[in-house]
């Protein structure tokens, strides 16, 4: 509680931060502002590029199917790569002037935010050119969002204090942001992985693997930003229907669905979303009064 | 009530043998069974209060502490042991290359400093004209800082530090910095603080300075509080010491020379 009017303060700092991240992504370019549209509009037309025109992707509006999957991604994965070296890079602030610690990596969510409110209005632009209606599921998008938020504070925080002992955090991190990204139903649809499929091959990975699997699907289904992902889809393209879904086979569709009830993955992600809130908090708390004699 | 309580005041510092700073090292230092740390103490148990309006200085030789001292003081470091309390706002630690963005205009940098301070938009507003005037930056307000000389940022750090009005102002080295003129400007603006009754503590080796500005000193060396009373005593006696270790070097000098 005191450390919450702690922060509250201190808001006109966090203001400041904000105001400071913003303006400084962009610097030296002559379209400012507009990257942060541009730059996801890009990648987007690459991958529908690939996997519409040249693999022949058989969803109707593959583009629209990126895009809902894709803002949220980039709102995750960029909000942790800025956390993790907003402390580092803010040790000359650190290093001479009391604030509570916290506020680096709250502004680089906070920032984040910003630029993905930004994208959705390409993202409203773009469904207004292909008449999508608008309905009350969008607001699904709402809790959506929070849950990936909460989950990318917590991860945040945690990196952000360990990358000012192991500058390794910084590269591990970034490594792993490009495997998960391909763990997330970014650019498939999620029955894909949870299907039953027959492995090719057989050597020991694959051996192994087929152990493990009932256990990586669930735990892959259980991640806040595979459900943030498919929350947006369900709200922005499929009016709030089950995210499972298997296009022309109803009867797997069904057996998927009941395999995995989405309620409870719902409330899986959640629930991991929070631990690791408070971990990272906690972890983030702890370190905090060391930064400016280790840094 | 007093500006600053500081009761049996411990400072610990963990030095690497060998700076470990990544994952591989870490885990060959660990194999290898070293801790790989030194500890030592850089503040053995001072204790001082200071009053309303004290103007206080500094000084001893180098790595006696002085800095870890306003480090604690400014709420940056914690104390291993004992306890710090600063009752009112305390400025941001003004040192050189003070906590100032290089990609934000200077205008931007007056907020940001000025927040860390805990004024709101308003009152920083009423005074940035005169932080602007005192550090006669008038025409490059609006270029990024990156674009300023060492000079200029220190000025401007400096001009901020006086205006916000801060209860305890903690001042690292930076009295002989910048061109003659704002030296003996800064100077003139804390001599002026002084006579308004601030409380600021000033690191130095500028111990004429020292002399003019403090009425009160604290004398430091390896962590240990030599002595602390009025600024012309310590200094004097500072003074006598430092001389006699050169007479005596001079002396292991001359012995060595002829032995």
């Amino acid at each position: 509680m005191t450390y919450l009017r702690e922060l509250w303060r201190y808001r006109e700092v966090l203001w400041n931060l904000i105001r400071r991240n913003l303006k400084v992504r962009y610097k030296n370019s002559v379209l400012g502002f507009f990257w942060s549209l541009l730059n996801p509009l890009m990648q987007i037309g690459v991958w529908w590029f690939v996997f519409k025109i040249i693999l022949q992707n058989p969803e109707p509006n593959y583009m629209a199917y990126l895009i809902t999957g894709f803002l949220p991604w980039l709102f995750f994965s960029q909000t942790v790569l800025d956390s993790t070296a907003c402390v580092t890079q803010e040790m000359a602030l650190v290093k001479k002037a009391y604030f509570p610690r916290a506020l680096l990596p709250l502004s680089a969510l906070m920032s984040n935010l910003i630029h993905l409110g930004l994208a959705f209005v390409v993202l409203l632009g773009l469904f207004a050119a292909w008449r999508v209606d608008v309905n009350v599921y969008w607001l699904l998008v709402i809790p959506s969002t929070a849950l990936i938020a909460v989950f990318a504070y917590g991860l945040s925080t945690m990196l952000a204090a360990w990358s000012v002992f192991y500058a390794d955090v910084k590269f591990i991190i970034g490594n792993l942001m490009g495997l998960w990204f391909f763990l997330t139903p970014v650019l498939y649809p999620v029955f894909m992985v949870l299907r039953r499929v027959e492995m090719a091959g057989e050597n020991w990975l694959v051996r192994m693997l087929e152990h493990a699997l009932p256990a990586i699907k669930m735990a892959y289904l259980a991640d806040p930003v595979a459900i943030g992902i498919l929350g947006y889809r369900s709200a922005l393209l499929h009016g709030g229907e089950n995210p499972i879904m298997v296009p022309g086979e109803p009867a797997m569709e069904a057996a998927l669905r009941a395999q995995y009830p989405i309620g409870c993955y719902v409330v899986a992600a959640v629930l991991i979303a929070v631990v690791v809130a408070v971990a990272g908090q906690l972890v983030f708390n702890r370190l905090a009064d060391l930064f400016a004699e280790r840094g | 009530m007093n500006v600053i309580e500081v009761v049996d005041l411990w400072k610990q510092y963990r030095r690497p043998h060998q700076r470990v700073t990544t994952l591989k090292e870490a885990v060959l230092a660990f194999l290898r069974g070293q801790t790989g740390y030194e500890e030592f103490w850089a503040l053995k148990g001072l204790s001082f209060s200071v009053g309303p309006g004290e103007t206080i200085g500094v000084i001893g030789p180098n790595g006696s502490g002085k800095s870890t001292l306003l480090g604690l003081l400014a709420g940056v470091l914690k104390p291993t042991l004992g306890r710090v309390q600063v009752n009112g706002r305390i400025c941001p630690l003004l040192g050189l290359g003070t906590g100032f963005h290089p990609d934000l205009t200077g205008r931007e940098n007056v907020y940001l400093n000025a927040s860390l301070l805990g004024l709101g938009r308003r009152e920083i507003r009423a005074c940035y004209d005169d932080i602007v005037e005192f550090a006669e930056l008038e025409d490059v307000m609006e270029a990024p800082l990156k674009t300023y000389s060492t000079g200029m940022m220190v000025r401007l750090g400096f001009s901020v530090a006086v205006h916000l009005d801060p209860d305890l102002l903690l001042i690292d080295e930076v009295l002989s910095v910048g061109d003659e003129h704002f030296q003996h400007k800064s100077f003139d603006k804390l001599m002026s603080l002084k006579e308004q009754g601030k409380t600021f503590f000033v690191v130095s080796h500028d111990l004429n300075a020292l002399l003019k500005l403090c009425d009160r000193a604290l004398w430091l060396d390896s962590g240990n509080m030599v002595a602390d009373t009025g600024c012309e005593e310590v200094i004097t006696a500072y003074r006598r010491v430092v001389a006699e270790g050169e007479q005596r070097a001079r002396e292991a000098r001359l012995r060595q020379g002829s032995g």
